[in-house]
Order: structure tokens, then C-alpha cells, then sequence
């Protein structure tokens, strides 16, 4: 990568480093503000997570056990062939959003709720345990939708983050403080060049003068 | 768009959800075939979410892990609790807060 102390000390190179450097600094601010973007963005979808899951998992441990008693009450194997009769295609709507120039996934709520009849289990063999345990399954479903965004949202942003303060992070304590060096050492270098001159021309001029 | 949701997951979990109507469900015998599955999840364009039980996501390391990297935003991947309400005690999104944020562990007790 960038330059160390051996680059020629001359007035070029001096002032393409004060270049590079104001473009490192301005790159550096730029991703600061991301960040700052993104951290703001992380800790709202966090604050939206925490009810979401909560009330996500109840309701999944709700479906449970109404399952459980279906299980029991109208036997295994019917609960299953009643599983398998169900008509199966919940649809999601899935967009993306952007944030900051990464895409999140944003799903819409749809209502899974269906009546008995769109079900598609047969009726007559089935009780109302079955009917109450799809019925908390979809709710749960829902929720768990829900969720399910805010969580992929929250894992990319904070993917996003780890790799925007990794650079800000390189610039900041590596490649400025770099440069930074290495201008000092030329501007140093040519400072001691000129004093080296002047009095280069002092002697000169007094040989000059004693020769006359 | 439009997508379509798969579960996988313990017999319980996937009768539940197949109540709910979920399109595409697996019941998990052993780990290859599971992982094969859930390959196939991740490739079909038509599924948006993926479900899964935390149980399984951990029998399936380090594969799963590797699957979890690699995919791209969809489908969204999902764990969630099995019948016995079974989650790892260390919740991988508080985890990840803690890489992000610093050495700090956000309490985000107070809602609003």
C-alpha cells in the first residue's frame, strides 16, 4: 500500500501526498457519517426486535402445545394425514429496502389466518383441536414473519458495520497517520536541503570575498 | 414478488406449520439428507423464508454455517424454537451486538 520513508524527498512528491491525504481524510469522514447512519439504523431495528421475538416465541410455544393436545385427542396419525391434506401455499411478499447502500429484506404482513374451510382438511374426522392448533400456527407463522425480517435486517446491518469500521478504523490509525509521517519526513528533509544550501552559498560568498 | 415459506424441522414443528400452510416442509431424519434439503431450499428462487429449529442448525454446523455465509439476502433464513422450546443460551444476535458495537453489552431494557 502506501508510501513509507523512502520516497524521494522532492517538492512533487510532497504535494501528491498532501493530496492523497485530503482524500483520505475526506473518504474517512464519509464513512464515519455511514457509520454513524448505520449504528442509528441498527439500534432502531434492535428496539423493534426484542417485542417482535418475544411475542414471536410465546406465540410458537402457544401452536405447541394446542398441537400437542390435538395430537392427543384426535391420535397422531390423523393429526398428520389431516397435515398433509392442508392446502400449503402461504405466499409472502418480499421487497428490499436500502440503508445506507446495503439492501434488507422487508417483508409484508400478510394475514395467514384462514377459516376452517380454506383449510382443506376434511371436517367430518377432525375436531376443534386441529382447527385451534392451525389456527395458533398461523398466528404464529405471522409473527414469526415479522421477526424473521427484523432479524436479517439487524445480521446485514451488522455486517455492514463490522466492514465500514474496519475501514474507517485502517484509515484513521494506519493509512493518515502514514502519510502524515511521511510528509514530515519529506517537508523535514527538504527544510534541511535549504538550510544546507544557504549555507552552501554563505561560504561561497566568503571565499568569494577573500579572493578579492 | 411473490415466495413461497419451508420448514424444517422436528415432526411437530413441520405438522404445525404445514396447518398453517406452509408450502415446503421436512421432517429431519438424519444430517445429510437434511443438509441436501436445505441446499435445495436455498437454491429454489421461489422460497423466501426459511425455517428452521435451533436443534437442527446446530446438528448441521459447521456446514450450516457455511451455507449461512454464502447465501446471498433471500432466502431469509429463520431459527426458531422446537417443540420443547429449546434455544442455545447464548443468543447469536447479542453476539453479534457485542462484536458491533464494542466491548459493550447493550441492555435494551426501557422500550421507548
Amino acid at each position: 500500500m502506501a508510501t513509507n520513508l523512502t520516497a524521494p524527498p522532492t517538492r512533487m512528491e510532497l504535494i501528491k501526498l498532501k493530496r492523497r491525504i485530503d482524500l483520505a481524510q475526506r473518504g474517512h469522514d464519509l464513512l464515519r457519517e455511514k457509520m454513524d447512519a448505520l449504528v442509528m439504523e441498527f439500534f432502531d431495528v434492535l428496539r423493534r426486535i426484542q417485542d417482535s421475538k418475544r411475542v414471536a416465541i410465546e406465540q410458537l410455544h402457544k401452536a405447541h402445545q394446542a398441537l400437542s393436545e390435538c395430537f392427543a385427542e384426535i391420535g397422531t396419525i390423523e393429526t398428520l394425514e389431516s397435515a398433509r391434506e392442508t392446502i400449503r401455499d402461504a405466499r409472502l411478499e418480499i421487497s428490499s429496502r436500502h440503508v445506507m447502500g446495503i439492501s434488507v429484506p422487508m417483508i409484508e404482513d400478510v394475514e395467514m389466518k384462514r377459516d376452517a374451510l380454506a383449510r382443506g382438511y376434511g371436517l367430518h374426522t377432525t375436531s376443534s383441536a386441529l382447527d385451534e392448533s392451525a389456527r395458533e400456527f398461523e398466528l404464529a407463522l405471522k409473527l414469526l414473519i415479522r421477526y424473521a425480517e427484523l432479524e436479517a435486517s439487524a445480521f446485514a446491518i451488522a455486517k455492514e458495520l463490522e466492514k465500514t469500521r474496519r475501514r474507517v478504523n485502517a484509515l484513521e490509525y494506519i493509512l493518515i497517520p502514514r502519510l502524515e509521517r511521511t510528509i514530515k519526513f519529506i517537508s523535514m528533509r527538504l527544510d534541511e536541503m535549504e538550510r544546507e544550501n544557504f549555507t552552501r552559498l554563505k561560504r561561497i560568498k566568503a571565499i568569494l570575498e577573500e579572493r578579492r | 414478488m411473490s415466495y413461497r415459506i419451508a420448514v424444517i424441522g422436528d415432526l411437530s414443528t413441520s405438522t404445525g406449520m404445514a396447518l398453517a400452510g406452509v408450502s415446503y416442509t421436512h421432517v429431519h431424519k438424519s444430517r445429510e439428507e437434511t443438509l441436501e434439503k436445505l441446499r435445495k431450499f436455498l437454491e429454489d428462487e421461489s422460497i423466501g423464508l426459511v425455517l428452521l429449529t435451533y436443534r437442527i442448525a446446530e446438528e448441521l454446523e459447521p456446514e450450516f454455517g457455511q451455507l449461512m455465509r454464502g447465501k446471498g439476502m433471500l432466502p431469509v433464513v429463520l431459527k426458531i424454537p422446537d417443540k420443547t422450546g429449546y434455544m442455545p443460551s447464548i443468543d447469536e444476535l447479542s453476539e453479534v451486538i457485542r462484536r458491533t458495537v464494542g466491548t459493550e453489552v447493550t441492555i435494551k431494557g426501557e422500550m421507548r
